[in-house]
């Protein structure tokens, strides 16, 4: 049976000897995987289509629940090559990519998610340099968000008072009082008012506003810690594309990004 | 008749890459059906690539030696690097004679979502080459797709403090394409047409 949909290419694998396997968030079927023929031939029909971030029409051949259906045909509605060929942005977006596929459970419909997707690649290509830091950081805290991850810092998890202690093991933030009797030994780590400001905003605000934020270095560089560490207890494993980012930021020679 | 060897035969090569089951079945009942002592040689040289071939210390090419022909040659321009994925990348860039330096094979490509960091390819001895060798050019040859595109501005970034000159093979190559598949006259064309990054 052929099926059209619309998809955005997540990742893709090498499969054999010139194959490839796509792994897609569609409009309507959720994340997916697809094969296609020979895409890495250099005459394929396929071109640059299958290239991660690609928004493409995509024809699909296979049984109604085939677990890798043939791609058969792919036409580029964005290519947005614009984000995967800069470095930087890449690697940011690689964060954002890897969070929805270890997060998301595959072919499970979710046209919100996908809509939110397509809306962050177009501001992020549209979007001038200097912004970009807080840009990739406030769409990763929105897809927590939007999928119900998103770690709390609006006051104490348990009693709503103040407190600047987050405590990546209950997602929370937590108040002298409370964690006394409730994560007594647990690690946690201090944050700024300032960093629970701009979370708030970029949770609250829609996306093009937020985006005008101008937060300092240090407000980004503590908030992107924060989410990684409690990214890393929700999934118990580091995201690769993180640890990609603090290997590329250790090397002296290169200069990379806050977030 | 037992179906254990059988059985056995097919499970080993569904281990290769792009071989499904059927094409293992297939190329066991293929093996069943050849002499005895082609079936061996098959073996043998299977046995023989395990104990003889080695990545070449200097630029990570598949070799029986230390160092691989390419680098201990007197005929070759040791001015010059040329920087490729794979070992199967090299094979078909020697095959245009177009280009006559040395290379260096980093064994993949930078990939965040898959963790394939810089730690994880040849990219520090890479950089160990260009400092201490007589290097005045790099050319980045890696595929015209993401992962490759990814490489090539990392490696351009930390190589040109080092005062070498960074080329880019030029874009004969369709993007989305792979090297290993590209006829000899478009990369050829493309490697006399690249660009300074
Ligand atoms: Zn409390
Ligand atoms: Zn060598």
């Amino acid at each position: 049976m052929l099926t059209r949909t619309e998809g955005i290419v997540l990742k893709t694998q090498k499969y054999g000897e010139a194959d490839l396997i796509v792994t897609y968030l569609t409009s309507d079927r959720g994340i997916i995987k697809a094969f296609a023929q020979s895409p890495r031939k250099t005459r394929s029909r396929f071109g640059s289509s299958l290239e991660p971030l690609t928004h493409a029409k995509i024809s699909l051949w296979g049984k109604e629940q085939a677990t890798l259906p043939k791609i058969t045909q792919s036409d580029i509605i964005n290519s947005f090559h614009q984000i995967r060929e800069d470095f930087h942005d890449f690697i940011s977006i690689s964060k954002l990519v890897e969070m929805l596929m270890v997060l998301i459970p595959e072919s499970i419909p979710n046209k919100k998610l996908f809509t939110f997707l397509l809306n962050i690649l177009q501001t992020i290509k549209e979007s001038e340099q200097s912004s970009k830091d807080a840009l990739h950081l406030i769409t990763r805290i929105r897809l927590l968000a939007t999928i119900g991850y998103a770690p709390r810092l609006k006051g104490c998890g348990r009693c709503g008072g103040k407190g600047l202690n987050f405590y990546p093991a209950s997602g929370t933030i937590l108040c002298n009082k409370c964690a006394v009797p409730f994560v007594a030994g647990q690690s946690y780590f201090k944050i700024s008012s300032n960093t629970i400001h701009f979370y708030t905003h970029s949770i609250e605000w829609p996306i093009h506003i937020s985006n005008r934020l101008k937060p300092r270095q240090e407000v980004l560089a503590e908030l992107s810690t924060l989410l990684d560490r409690h990214l890393t207890y929700l999934l118990s494993k580091k995201l690769h594309s993180s640890e990609f980012h603090s290997g590329i930021s250790g090397n002296q020679e290169y200069k990379s990004r806050t977030t | 008749m037992s179906n254990g060897v059988v059985e056995n035969l097919i499970n080993e090569l569904t281990k290769l890459p792009g071989i499904g089951r059927k094409t293992a079945q297939r190329l066991s009942f293929f093996i069943m059906g050849i002499p005895e002592d082609e079936a061996l040689s098959i073996a043998n040289a299977i046995i023989e690539i395990k104990k003889k071939a080695r990545f070449c210390r200097q630029c990570f090419n598949i070799t029986e030696e230390e160092i691989c022909s390419i680098c201990r040659s007197s005929q070759r321009n040791k001015n010059t690097i040329c920087v490729v994925e794979e070992p199967s990348n090299l094979i078909v860039i020697e095959n245009t004679k177009i280009y006559n330096g040395l290379y260096h094979v980093l064994l993949g490509a930078l990939s965040p979502i898959d963790g394939v960091t810089p730690e994880r390819l040849k990219i520090n001895e890479l950089v160990e080459r260009v400092k201490s060798g007589d290097i005045s050019e790099v050319i980045i040859a890696t595929n015209p797709n993401t992962k490759g595109e990814t490489t090539a501005q990392y490696l351009s970034q930390i190589l040109k403090p080092l005062g070498v000159k960074i080329t880019r093979i030029a874009y004969g190559l369709p993007i989305g394409g792979d090297i290993e598949f590209a006829d000899e006259v478009t990369l050829s064309k493309s490697i006399e047409g690249r660009n300074e990054m």
